[in-house]
């Protein structure tokens, strides 16, 4: 089959990055071709680069053979390249339709004098097209009342109302639930039925093996190879992706807890006047992972907002290290002995505008010897900082003083996780600790979870991934409808046990 | 009664002119706190008109005043273009940008006031006068009984301001420049990535409302200050603000709070007048409308929701 895009010495820099070192691949007409690599290895670069978001240093694109170059997004859409961002790029006071033709609209005159904006023709007309290709959309919904997963169709309908032929997709199925995942994926395989192109950003391996062709797969700005996916297993691919061959993870080893640190008595939460939380007991010893499992809005995060302090306690008690803390001010609970890594890094857990050394030091910089009688002193952040990043293998374009903002969504996590055990606290609340990120990443926070217990911390854990619930917990208690139906030791359930606790299947 | 109603209208539909103007500023994204500095420039450049070239129609023509209603508009669009510049092209704070403007304003018209009553007319002052625009009555509605009123002694003005609010209404909602002011003020990167330019949309929709900020103020030059004087600067900017807020950006609410502080001045000031109270109360009065924004703002505040990009700098590469 004929190359439809052909990359050629591509290096794109960003201060202190590399981002693309001098890639060359070919893209041909009708296949998936997947994009691997970690977080911050250049994959969603080197597609903004044929997105004309970014432009290369050096290096040529060929498109059908001719050399472009892609100015900008307008410049690539005229070119039939569409892509969908992992932020989407959608007007949420607007309608999904009025989303789609933007930039395209179609111009009727009222009494053949008043221009205006023809919705209705364009409504039908989308409608056609989303069930065409097998996307359930109702064009005239509002965006802001569409969840994550028909927005995502939206954009891609939005592509194909363009007539795009090459479609980007920038790790799609990172904000997706399982079924929607494979409602997704079942989409690209239409769309590949019907002759588009489909450039597929990943770190999940699963999803690239179910429905990619070939994949090329980077790591820190090189391409390492690509390989054909029907003949590549996934462990090889997760070996070419993180650079060394992985181990599997071991389930914790058996030993015995210490002292209750963490005690929740019939705790009630509620948040803007529905209650998420009903009547939660459980306790947490030294040395233990207490995992909650659960679906996805069933009061998990909000049971831990709640122990961290950021809800009220509506009923009930939380003792910390035999302290009453249930009304206590949430920095009194950090000096009593509380890290928190929260579930949205971007508004709880960093400041994003501030530098890596500030959003690491976060949890200390009141105290000696980061400031004294109230002045910070910058070299103790700087080499605080430094000392962190090393030991958590952090990522970032210019050390300390890089803006957090500026770094990856995985090394930003890095930067929290390596923030919160830093503080040595008895007590340690992960919630969705690796929600997004790539394998390393995940291995690497697994890791430092079990390295924490070994030293005799408790741990707290939410998760939506069932996985790692089973990899990490000593003990998981199930989460349905704002109530802990069943706790036991994780060696007494099964997969399929807490999948029916999870569901409420069984209470 | 009427008068209540009548003096209502025409302080009310002036003091909307400028919150639809600021309302195309601010659904585009930009901040608008200089609508009562664009006001108050725009009143200048049609006083100026007026005061230059009146003396060349007859007496008691209204031809300058539409002149001068026009000249308030380029003024007014003019002197926006230099929020547009700051804030657009050159990415400064958007508020303080409206603070240099509406301090530029005040001291720039005074100034030139000054200096053209001096210089060319001979007359040191710090006014144009520009004396009443006319009123009339509209056929048939002015003889219903009770609301009638709304329709008696009416400005011309008030006639040029209900279109424009029409047709902002059309536009915004209707038309292919409207939906891509609206998403400005949403999610430019959308607007971006459909290939149109945040930079122009949002420069034009800036322009747009310097000129009916310029409009409004010529209204209130032409009616109750009867002629250009830094006294322009009332508040009504302000107020506007408070209103377009308080309607949530958008145009329907929004006529209705212009209405309320409206009805709420003048029945103030029936008010003060049937009491009989002292002139030196008047302030108090005035300060009625604002009195009532506060007390407003606390109620709904809660159900308030600016654009989602009102006031953020539009920076492709930001995540």
């Amino acid at each position: 089959m004929e190359n439809i895009i052909e990359i050629k010495n591509i290096t794109k820099c960003f201060p202190g990055i590399i981002a693309n070192n001098n890639i060359s691949l070919e893209i041909r007409r009708g296949e998936i071709y997947a994009l691997l690599g970690e977080n911050g290895a250049g994959k969603s670069t080197l597609m903004n680069l044929l997105f004309g978001l970014y432009e290369p240093d050096s290096g040529q694109i060929f498109l059908r053979g001719e050399p472009v170059n892609i100015s900008s997004p307008a410049f690539a859409s005229s070119l039939s390249i569409g892509m969908v961002h992992q932020h989407f790029r959608l007007v949420e006071e607007f309608t999904i339709a009025e989303n789609i033709v933007l930039g395209t609209e179609t111009i009727k005159r009222f009494l053949g004098i008043l221009p205006y904006v023809d919705m209705k023709t364009v409504s039908k007309k989308i409608s056609e097209l989303s069930k065409s290709y097998g996307l359930d959309v109702d064009p005239d919904m509002k965006v802001s009342q569409a969840s994550v997963s028909v927005r995502q169709r939206a954009e891609i309908l939005k592509m194909l109302y363009r007539e795009a032929e090459i479609l980007i997709f920038d790790e799609p199925t990172a904000m997706l639930a399982p079924q929607e995942i494979d409602y997704l994926l079942q989409i690209m395989k239409n769309l590949r039925e019907q002759g588009k192109t489909i450039i597929l950003i990943t770190h999940k391996l699963n999803e690239v093996k179910h429905i990619a062709d070939r994949c090329g797969i980077l790591n820190r700005g090189n391409l390492v190879g690509v390989y054909d996916v029907a003949d590549t297993s996934v462990e090889k691919m997760a070996a070419y992706m993180v650079g060394r061959e992985l181990e599997d993870e071991k389930p914790p080893s058996k030993h015995d807890f210490g002292e209750v640190i963490l005690d929740v008595k019939n705790l009630s939460v509620s948040k803007q006047g529905t209650s998420c939380v009903n009547d939660v007991s459980f306790c947490v010893r030294a040395g233990e992972v207490f995992a909650v499992a659960g679906v996805d809005g069933n009061g998990q995060i909000e049971l831990a907002d709640a122990i961290f302090g950021l809800l009220e306690a509506t009923g009930g008690s939380i003792t910390l290290l035999g302290q009453d803390i249930t009304n206590a001010a949430t920095r009194e609970r950090v000096e009593t002995g509380m890290s928190y890594v929260p579930e949205d890094r971007h508004s709880v857990g960093l400041i994003l505008d501030f530098l890596l050394q500030q959003n690491l030091a976060l949890r200390r910089y009141y105290q000696k010897p980061f400031s004294k009688h109230g002045i910070l002193n910058d070299s103790i952040f700087e080499s605080f900082a430094d000392g962190l990043i090393d030991k958590y293998d952090i990522r970032c374009g210019r050390g300390a003083v890089t803006v957090t903002r500026s770094m990856s969504g995985g090394n930003q996590q890095k930067a929290i996780v390596a923030r919160e055990i830093e503080k040595d606290s008895k007590l340690m609340i992960f919630v969705q600790p690796t929600r997004g990120l790539d394998i390393g990443a995940i291995r690497a926070i697994h890791e430092h979870i079990m390295n924490v217990r070994a030293e005799g911390h408790a741990i707290f854990l939410i998760s939506m991934e069932l996985d790692e619930i089973t990899v990490l917990a000593d003990t998981i208690g199930v989460m349905y409808e704002g109530r802990i139906n069943r706790i036991a030791p994780a060696s007494e359930l099964t997969t399929d046990e807490i999948g029916e606790y999870m569901m409420g299947v069984k209470t | 009664m009427d008068t209540v109603l009548i003096d209502g209208l025409s302080y009310a539909l002036p003091l909307l002119c400028i919150a639809i103007g600021g309302i195309y500023s601010e659904r585009s994204g930009i901040i608008n706190l200089a609508l009562e500095g664009l006001l108050g420039a725009g009143a200048f450049v049609g006083a100026l008109f007026v005061a230059f070239f009146g003396g060349l129609f007859a007496q008691h023509s209204s031809i300058p005043m539409y002149f001068a209603f026009l000249f308030a508009m380029i003024g007014g669009a003019v002197f926006a273009m230099l929020h547009g510049l700051l804030c657009v092209k050159f990415r400064a704070n958007q508020v303080i940008s409206c603070v240099v403007i509406n301090i530029l304003a005040i001291a720039l018209t005074g100034f030139f006031t000054r200096q053209i009553n001096s210089q060319v007319f001979n007359q040191p002052s710090d006014r144009i006068n520009l004396g009443v625009s006319i009123r009339f009555d509209i056929p048939y509605l002015s003889d219903i009984p009770f609301i009638g009123a709304a329709f008696q002694r009416v400005y011309p003005f008030q006639i040029i301001i209900i279109a424009v609010v029409i047709f902002s209404w059309y536009l915004l909602y209707k038309t292919r420049f409207g939906m891509r002011i609206r998403a400005c003020g949403d999610n430019p990167h959308a607007v971006d990535g459909a290939g149109i330019s945040v930079a122009k949309t949002r420069f034009i929709a800036v322009m747009i409302s310097g000129a009916l900020a310029g409009l409004g103020g010529m209204s209130y030059a032409y009616s109750i200050a009867a002629s250009f004087s830094p006294g322009i600067y009332m508040g009504a900017g302000f107020l506007a603000i408070a209103a377009l807020i308080f309607g949530n950006w958008r145009i329907m609410p929004t006529v209705g709070a212009c209405l309320l502080f409206g009805f709420a001045r003048s029945g103030g000031q029936r008010l003060a007048h049937i009491l009989e109270l002292p002139v030196s109360f008047s302030d108090l009065i005035i300060m009625l409308p604002y009195v009532v924004t506060l007390l407003l703002l606390i109620f709904f505040s809660k159900s308030n929701r600016a654009p989602r990009a009102l006031g953020e700098i539009y920076d492709k590469g930001k995540r």
